[in-house]
């Protein structure tokens, strides 16, 4: 047998083969004295790139909710921002404002996911039977609540400071900045890697099979005897743990939590991406999210030439970001790479 | 300030989300979509209304109108551009492209308006003072030290005109009565030989109408930037879903509910903490949804 042969051949086995290089190539970095000097062009390159396998997790289970389940959750960062406060509140030490407990930071990144994952369950009992849109608004006001909440309790939440002094576990031990930063992607971006091979194998099963019956016709499903409640129950405190984690991964990369990383333009971001992908196909969700990223991308290149304000900017972006959605689903309502005729949609 | 003070502010509140909520309710319950981006027409209905009254300078009725006119055309337009065409792809896509609409009109007027609205705030202050001395200094004794001022006042008469024109219209022209026909089921009105489309773009114009007129009564409170109407949208959203999404009486209703609790959350909460009253209203949307998701007085939103 030649080594091509020995090489994985599904996506899910790739990935996992993929995220676990990633993650030793992660951790040689941060725990080894092996250091790495990057050119000072690319840092933007590595900034963005953070967040784009950041933003990944939380599009890979909001794809399980929305592209496989069909359960339209438009408060998708409400999640995000549950793992990323719990983190930062169990973790912080000397914080400016609001709790830090100073408990060790993998702790206290088990305890983000399970409440986020306990909101997801919370809110999934609670909205889950409503109409596609009525639940969309449920999950967006939801977000909107906690939002509220993290401004304006400030003893509790730091408000619009949000949390600081929360550890840096990759910073500590990487030591200098260039180091931290790669070594922060490849860890993060194995966690992506990994949480995609996850997502891939429960979608590939009939498991999955059974959450896109749901989305195509609930009743149907429910008649030859799937409880489809649970069905949609489970697929969405998974994808809400999943924001849990990308929001715990974010929390301990910055150092800090602030309300103005958690808005709406972050479920906007996440959706756009699964949209222009194609829900559904988890490796489309990712594509379109590394366009949508990619544009953040270009818009920082931009804006070093461009005769505009850093603020007119930040408009244009979400203007040329507001028309690719709606002309998405105008001309391609199933993605760029998603199926059409799986999705039921005629485009 | 008492409770009575309160109460006033209540009602102002609830005035000019009703009127807003009205339009956002004649949209659901006849094109059977939420429209997202129905903050930015009021938003849109304020910066004309605060121009035409600032810049020009017109007498306020004037503003009013042509904000109103203004409104209504933005609201046709875009209905027949990008809500039309997806008209029959289901609530999901209309919600998200109003969405995506919503983000390319806040920040399209962010750009030429400018973050903070500061262009426009000298404006609305020539406004308040050359066009309109009476308001911007009057205000009436009502009893003891309870006072309303004349802005708020025109504020509550407008809801007041609003409500007893769209009572005349639903109940006593051919165009109302279809379009709650059209409401109730529209296959039915088509076979009826009602013009469908027809009725649509009423709603359409209808609901722009209401939305400038709102967007107006906003910034003559206070100042208009390109978030004011985004500001607003979950209120008249959750007013709408607590009246009972599609019933523009329930709306009504729905409004002053949420209009008296964000003032009387103001009185109630401790010192520091009334910047969480503006989640009361999505807190109120959040509970009724579960309870009792068709609302006062609304169509049933669970499925099967």
């Amino acid at each position: 047998m030649s080594v091509a042969d020995r090489l994985p051949k599904s996506d899910s086995e790739r990935a996992l083969l993929f995220g676990g290089i990633c993650i030793v190539l992660g951790a040689l970095l941060t725990l080894t004295p092996l250091r790495t000097t990057l050119p000072s062009g690319l840092y933007v390159f590595f900034e963005v790139g953070i967040l784009f396998v950041i933003y990944g997790i939380l599009v890979l289970g909001l794809n399980l909710q929305y592209g496989h389940t069909g359960l339209v959750n438009f408060g998708h960062v409400v999640f995000f921002a549950v793992g990323a406060y719990t983190v930062a509140m169990l973790s912080a030490q000397d914080t400016f404002a609001g709790i830090g407990l100073g408990f060790p930071w993998p702790l206290t990144l088990v305890v983000g996911v399970v409440a986020a994952a306990l909101l997801g369950a919370i809110v999934g009992a609670t909205s889950l039977r409503l109409r596609d849109d009525f639940l969309a608004i449920a999950t967006l006001a939801t977000a909107e609540i906690f939002h509220t909440l993290f401004i304006n309790f400030r003893g509790i939440f730091g408000g619009n400071v949000g949390i600081l002094g929360v550890p840096q576990p990759v910073k500590e031990f990487a030591g200098d900045a260039d180091t931290t930063l790669l070594a922060t992607l490849l860890l993060i971006g194995g966690f992506a890697a990994l949480t995609f091979t996850v997502v891939t194998r429960l979608t590939d099963a009939p498991y999955g099979r059974v959450l896109r019956a749901i989305r195509a016709d609930e009743l149907v499903t429910r008649s030859v005897g799937k409880a489809t409640f649970t069905y949609k129950m489970q697929s969405f405190v998974y994808g809400a743990a999943l924001a849990g984690l990308a929001g715990g991964l974010f929390a301990l990369y910055n150092g800090a939590v602030a309300p103005g990383y958690f808005t709406i333009q972050v479920t906007v971001t996440v959706w756009i991406g699964m949209l222009l992908g194609g829900a559904a196909n988890n490796r489309a969700v990712l594509a379109g999210l590394a366009i949508i990223m990619g544009l953040r991308l270009l818009s920082r290149f931009a804006l070093g030439v461009a005769p505009v304000s850093a603020d007119a900017f930040a408009s244009i972006r979400l203007v040329v970001v507001g028309m690719i959605l709606i002309i998405v689903i105008r001309y391609r309502p199933a993605g760029i790479w998603g199926n059409a005729k799986e999705l039921g949609v005629d485009s | 300030m008492g409770l009575a003070q309160n109460i006033i502010f209540g009602l102002v509140t609830g005035s000019y989300i009703a009127i807003a909520a009205i339009g956002f309710t004649l949209i659901y319950g006849i094109v059977n979509m939420i429209n997202f981006a129905y903050g930015e027409y009021l938003t849109i209905g304020a910066f004309v209304g605060v121009v035409t009254a600032g810049m020009l300078p017109m007498p306020l009725p004037i503003a009013v109108f042509v904000a109103m006119v203004a409104s209504g055309a933005v609201s046709l337009v875009l209905a027949r551009l990008f809500f039309t065409p997806i008209n029959e792809t289901g609530p999901v896509p209309m919600l998200l492209t109003s969405i995506g609409l919503g983000l390319v009109l806040r920040n399209g007027i962010r750009l030429t308006a400018g973050r903070s609205g500061r262009y426009f705030d000298t404006e609305v202050a020539t406004f308040r003072m050359e066009n309109l001395p009476e308001l911007s200094v009057g205000s009436v004794n009502l009893l003891g030290d309870l006072f309303i001022t004349t802005q708020q006042l025109l504020v509550i008469g407008s809801a007041v005109v609003v409500f007893l024109g769209l009572h005349t219209l639903l109940t006593r022209t051919d165009v109302g009565i279809a379009m709650r026909a059209m409401g109730d089921d529209e296959n039915l009105a088509r076979v009826r030989g009602i013009d469908t489309q027809m009725i649509r773009d009423s709603v359409w114009v209808l609901a722009g109408v209401l939305a400038g007129l709102a967007g107006v009564l906003i910034g003559v409170q206070t100042s208009v930037s390109a978030g004011t109407g985004f500001n607003h949208i979950l209120q008249i959203l959750s007013a709408a879903i607590l009246g009972g999404a599609g019933s523009p009486y329930g709306a009504i209703a729905g409004s002053y509910v949420i209009g008296l609790m964000l003032a009387l959350s103001v009185a109630f909460l401790p010192a520091g903490m009334t910047g969480i009253s503006s989640a009361i209203a999505f807190l109120v949307l959040v509970v009724v949804l579960l309870v009792k998701p068709s609302g006062i007085a609304g169509q049933e939103v669970r499925e099967a």
